[in-house]
């Protein structure tokens, strides 16, 4: 099944990824079972953004760059202004990178 | 339910998702085992709260707060349920919940868990740094960190090299599939191979290829069209080159003395005829000194640094006109967002869409990274638009006018 490895990245993830490396490099865990781990989290990610969030954000900035390679599609924002129902948040410089949706339902 | 939707409620969440679904690896056939399960999560928790305790900690340094933010009763969780630890807004431990342990994260298992190195209080943050943790792989976002491994890439929390055991194949950017990619990247890598071999016949079996090989026959090495195959004849003690293609070098020039110039630099004028016409491969090695008795094989020459001379001065001329082709700003930005990450979405998007210049995005399911806060979304709409010149400002405007 087709999972996308983008939410390790996130700080979860990397966290997750920092644990089994360790957990790997001190031969606790085997480097199967390791990636076995990090493509379950990649589906509990998936599952639960899906289905507990409900926050909807709007972002308005400069944009400075835009790629669309391998169905993904990264956008580099300069001034960028994030507005979302109780906050709102202004950055210099913020990359965005954002996997095709319908890949994941095929 | 707020505790729910809470993004550190959300982490909690997925990450007891994970370890109860990997469970059963980790006990049946012969996997690690149950404590190995609960030092994973308990870990996993750790270095969440760690790097949230180090951005509180900084931040008090800093003086931008003068103690710790006081936390409201809003947040604290339900008696019996999980912790929930927000992380948008630093944590301080209270009466009723000191730093949180692994213990208290989640319900003791029937193994004991084994505690790894408990936070410490507020009075003790400086320890922290001394967890043999890979303390260095936290820095503060604003560190900017000087290694930096492409992926297909850290101490930046965003862009940690892939460990060695992960497949360097994988690109986070892309969706995974089991096997697919194995089989998609294998053949690109023969095709570059089979072509090295034989570059004018197309795609080819390794086995023909090498069989042409082993055959004896002669394999061109030179790069592009191969039209002038020289062929060297040696006569007496001077070796003579002719070329049979469309022009001929006079063998005069080549064979009229014993001893071939070996003048590093511009070509005398008898060979500038032979330079200026494309197709030629001028025979002239200045760094070769064929009176020393060496032969080389007929097709060692074909390996012509004539042609390699000849480059070197196109590639200079070249070199000098490129030189401000790319645009360093922009080659900066890239590889300094790369390495430096601090404010980061991560999304699946369902549409993009661009009229003119107005970009419109629907994005979903995604990660905020901004500020040094996380935030979690289900829908996103993005409207970016490029940075328009002033001359092209006014240019829009008095076209909209005009029409």
């Amino acid at each position: 099944m087709a999972t996308f490895e983008l939410y390790r990245r996130s700080t979860s993830g990397m966290c997750l990824t920092e644990t089994l490396d360790e957990m790997v490099q001190s031969g606790t865990l085997s480097p199967e079972l390791a990636i076995q781990v990090l493509v379950q989290f990649d589906k509990s990610m998936t599952e639960a953004l899906e289905s507990q969030v409900k926050t909807k954000v709007s972002i308005k900035g400069h944009l400075h760059t835009y790629r669309f390679c391998d169905n993904v599609w990264t956008f580099i924002l300069q001034d960028a202004m994030f507005k979302s129902e109780d906050r709102q948040e202004n950055v210099s410089q913020v990359k965005i990178v954002a996997c095709d949706s319908k890949l994941l339902t095929q | 339910m707020a505790t729910t939707t809470t993004t550190s409620g959300v982490y909690i969440h997925v990450i007891e998702d994970v370890v109860s679904k990997v469970r059963e690896e980790f006990v049946n056939n012969g996997g690690p085992g149950e404590s190995v399960l609960s030092e994973l999560q308990g870990v996993i928790f750790f270095f969440f709260f760690v790097s949230e305790k180090i951005w509180e900690t900084k931040m008090m340094q800093a003086g931008v707060l003068s103690g710790p933010i006081e936390r409201s009763s809003a947040q604290r969780p339900t008696p019996g349920g999980p912790l929930t630890h927000d992380l948008n807004v630093p944590y301080e431990g209270t009466e009723e919940y000191e730093t949180p342990t692994a213990e208290m994260l989640f319900p003791p298992t029937p193994m004991q868990t084994p505690l790894p190195t408990p936070l410490p209080g507020t009075a003790d943050n400086s320890s922290m740094y001394n967890i043999p943790t890979g303390s260095s792989d936290y820095p503060t976002p604003g560190t900017e960190n000087g290694s930096h491994v492409d992926v297909k890439a850290r101490p930046s929390p965003y862009m940690q090299p892939p460990s060695p055991w992960t497949n360097p194949r994988l690109d986070v950017n892309v969706a995974y599939v089991d096997g697919r990619d194995e089989a998609e990247r294998g053949n690109p890598n023969q095709h570059f191979t089979q072509d090295l071999f034989v570059p004018s016949t197309g795609k080819r079996k390794r086995d023909d290829s090498s069989a042409q090989y082993q055959n004896g026959g002669s394999i061109p090495q030179q790069d592009g069209a191969s039209d002038a195959l020289p062929m060297a004849t040696l006569e007496g003690d001077t070796l003579c080159i002719t070329f049979v293609g469309d022009k001929r070098v006079p063998r005069d020039f080549i064979c009229s003395s014993s001893k071939i110039p070996q003048v590093d630099g511009p070509m005398p004028d008898p060979y500038d005829e032979m330079l200026s016409t494309p197709n030629i491969y001028s025979y002239q090695r200045p760094s070769e000194d064929f009176n020393e008795g060496r032969t080389p094989a007929p097709n060692e020459i074909q390996t012509s640094t004539p042609v390699t001379a000849q480059n070197d001065v196109i590639e200079d001329d070249e070199e000098l006109l490129n030189e401000d082709d790319d645009d360093d700003e922009l080659d900066d930005l890239e590889s300094g967002e790369d390495m430096n990450t601090q404010h980061l979405v991560l999304a699946q998007f369902d549409k993009v869409t661009r009229t003119k210049s107005r970009w419109k995005c629907n994005l979903k399911d995604g990660i905020m990274h901004i500020n040094d806060k996380d935030i979690l979304f289900n829908k996103v709409l993005c409207f970016p638009f490029p940075q328009l010149s002033l001359e092209l400002f006014w240019l829009t405007i008095i076209l909209t006018l005009a029409v």
